[in-house]
């Protein structure tokens, strides 16, 4: 049994073709899939977020790695029993309706993705009927927001509207952000939690739901 | 003339090329069906799967030929028109901007429609500025009034042309009816039209069906329009500057066609907004050194087409009229100036970004600009500027200061800065030690204070038009 090395540089280079080889390599030389995700993904991405937050790394260099951590992690979902895999908590987000920008909305995303929450996308353009109808259908902790344009913000509390309407509003938390968007803005459409940028779209999520 | 031009011949023909092959081989998503049956009815290439639409190279240059090179933003009382495409550079401030930092208070609120207003008489007053550009979101009114009273306010507060941005047909709608009211008439408005309007498509290379709207509508009744991209490199543009022009020169472009094959002749700018992501931690940085260096080079692109533009310099990341506002802005206002664009939008009042401003920036910012067309203007070189008789006349050991020659041209020859602080340093400190925060601050104050009357005919136009509201 080879140790997890090899695997660990890979994602931290964010290496996808090595890291899936490695995690492959890893499992057929008798690691289990417990073992390889604990000391050897999770080391990695530690790793990653030590490197980063001393300005080491860049964030196209950590969202890569990100992303190679979860291209390892599909080789070892067979190994895990359905549900055993913890996530931090699900989470819809869409660019707010009659808004097509989703630069932000998509560095939210995979920012929270890398962080260990289950993603919705529902993309661009997204009326409060969608939310409504995703949220219905997944059960998610949150309901994450966007908006580019001054004169798309009212999607927003229509949304949050119809989740009240839906009777959905006080079982999910509601998190938006955006150029135009601000705390206070939050707090009159009644927003659980506003995010200035990606970054803290991650912590903001963690703390509005009460995990580390 | 240019005196900066960050690309040579060859790199603007490679950056022009690769944009054609954008264009031909990648394609813009247009996302409308409309849309779509109008340009493969003109000649464009269009997959309605993807709703992505391609041009060839031939139909894109004939359809760009359609481009009237040189046209007017016209001012409400024809004294500061703006002639573009004759290799004059104009600068106005930037817009739709949602904070306000109040420099008395050092503390920051939301912009309102009196902001609108109160930005529009400093830059009617603020020489430097040549036209108006709506400076932010009115806070205290609801999304379907904006435009009407955006632009009612900024016309009843300056006389020189008004661009806004818009992001919906319903909005230039208004523009146009307000605007063709006080022209006297539609007809009188599509001969001098004092508004033009501002739309973008989304980069990379996305242009939704409510810009197409606002491009067709401003084609269709004369009012200058640009389509300007806003990509960032790193983020939604390659994160190499080259790759970013030739990515923003394909948005550009379309843009430009597209205008030109639902209006041909329509009066539209090459747009450019081009900056970058601070990639460290995702910063949009508006005020970078590269920012400056690819709106030159935008500049020498659209040239490439003999189309006016519409480029951006002036921005910074700070948050207050501080030091780096003054490094980033100077040094962009600069770059952007020195190609000789046709219009520098952004490039005064802003902070943090593009999404705050100051009305001391705009005195500020003001004062740059004054100094970049001192630039500009450059050095007259002649018999009577070398001065040879004058000098003979003073001979060894004189001075100049009562010459006639001095006179002459000590008005023409000299930048004189206003709240840049120029004082021998005990009258410096007998006025209390002003520096050029303090200064503006004082300007600004007194330019609101003196200039508070309507420059409309108020009753008339609001009789017209219920929906404005008071500032």
């Amino acid at each position: 049994m080879s140790d997890l090395k090899a695997l660990i540089e890979a994602v931290i280079k964010g290496d996808i073709s090595t890291a899936t080889a490695e995690t492959q390599h890893a499992v057929g030389t008798g690691h289990n899939a417990q073992d390889i995700l604990d000391k050897g993904l999770i080391a990695a991405m530690d790793e990653v977020g030590e490197r980063f937050s001393k300005g080491q790394i860049f964030v196209p260099q950590m969202l890569r790695s990100a992303k190679t951590m979860q291209e390892c992690m599909k080789a070892l979902e067979p190994f895990f029993q359905e549900g055993s895999i913890t996530s931090k908590g699900k989470v819809i987000i869409g660019t707010v309706k009659g808004d097509l920008h989703d630069i932000g909305k998509n560095l939210v995303s995979m920012m929270m993705e890398g962080a260990g929450f289950t993603m919705f996308d529902l993309g661009v353009d997204a009326s409060p009927e969608r939310f409504v109808q995703k949220a219905q259908e997944i059960e998610p902790d949150i309901v994450a927001m966007s908006a580019l344009l001054s004169t798309t913000m009212p999607s927003m509390r229509l949304t949050i509207e119809a989740l009240k309407e839906a009777s959905l509003r006080d079982k999910v938390k509601v998190m938006i952000g955006g150029a135009p968007v601000t705390e206070k803005y939050a707090r009159e459409i009644e927003a659980d939690c506003y995010a200035p940028d990606a970054g803290s779209a991650v912590s903001k999520a963690k703390e509005i739901l009460g995990i580390s | 003339m240019p005196f900066y031009q960050p690309l040579t011949p060859e790199d603007i023909k490679q950056i022009d090329d690769t944009a054609h092959r954008i264009l031909e081989d990648v394609g813009i998503h247009i996302c409308d069906g409309v849309f779509l049956d109008e340009l493969k009815t003109a000649g464009a290439m269009v997959d309605y799967d993807s709703e992505w639409v391609r041009f060839s190279a031939d139909w894109l240059g004939e359809v760009l030929s359609r481009a009237p090179s040189r046209f007017t933003l016209h001012s409400r009382d024809g004294q500061k028109d703006l002639f573009l495409g004759e290799g004059k550079v104009y600068f106005t401030n930037g817009g739709r901007v949602f904070r306000l930092y109040d420099a008395e208070a050092d503390d920051y609120r939301l912009t309102l429609l009196r902001d609108v207003a109160q930005t529009a008489r400093l830059v009617d007053h603020l020489k430097h500025l040549d036209f108006y550009i709506i400076a932010c979101q009115a806070h205290d009114l609801a999304p379907e009034s904006y435009h009407l009273n955006d632009f009612y306010h900024a016309l009843n507060c300056t006389t020189k042309h008004v661009m806004g941005g818009c992001d919906n047909l319903d909005g230039v709608r208004q523009v146009w009816e307000l605007a063709s009211f006080i022209a006297g008439g539609e007809d009188k408005l599509r001969e001098k039209p004092f508004v033009s309007i501002i739309t973008n498509p989304i980069s990379p290379l996305t242009i939704e069906a409510n810009t197409l709207n606002i491009l067709a509508f401003c084609g269709k009744y004369g009012i200058p329009v640009t389509c300007a991209p806003a990509p960032i490199a790193g983020a939604t543009s390659p994160a190499t500057l080259a790759g970013t022009l030739a990515q923003m020169h394909a948005e550009s472009l379309a843009g430009v066609a597209i205008t030109q094959v639902l209006a041909p002749g329509a009066k539209v700018l090459y747009g450019a907004v081009p900056a970058i992501m601070d990639l460290r931690n995702m910063e949009f940085a508006i005020g970078s050194v590269e920012t400056g260096m690819m709106n030159a080079a935008a500049v020498q692109l659209a040239k490439l087409y003999h189309l006016p533009v519409y480029a951006s310099g002036g921005v910074t990341e700070a948050k207050k009229p501080d030091i780096q506002a003054g490094c980033e802005k100077t040094l962009t206002i600069l770059l952007t100036g020195m190609v000789a664009a046709d219009c520098v939008h952004l490039a005064a009042g802003m902070l943090d970004s593009g999404n705050a401003i100051s009305y001391e920036q705009y005195i500020i910012d003001n004062e740059v600009i004054g100094m970049v067309k001192r630039v500009l203007a450059g050095i007259s070189v002649n018999q009577v500027t070398l001065g040879f008789d004058v000098i003979k006349k003073v001979g060894p050991g004189g001075n100049y200061v009562t010459e006639d020659h001095t006179i002459e041209h000590m008005l023409d020859e000299f930048f004189y800065p206003n709240p840049s602080v120029r004082l021998n340093f005990d009258i410096w400190q007998e006025a209390g030690q002003p520096d050029m925060l303090s200064s503006a601050r004082v300007q600004a104050q007194q330019i609101l204070q003196d200039n508070k009357g309507d420059l409309l005919a108020r009753d008339l136009i609001r009789n017209a038009f219920q929906g404005i509201q008071n500032v």
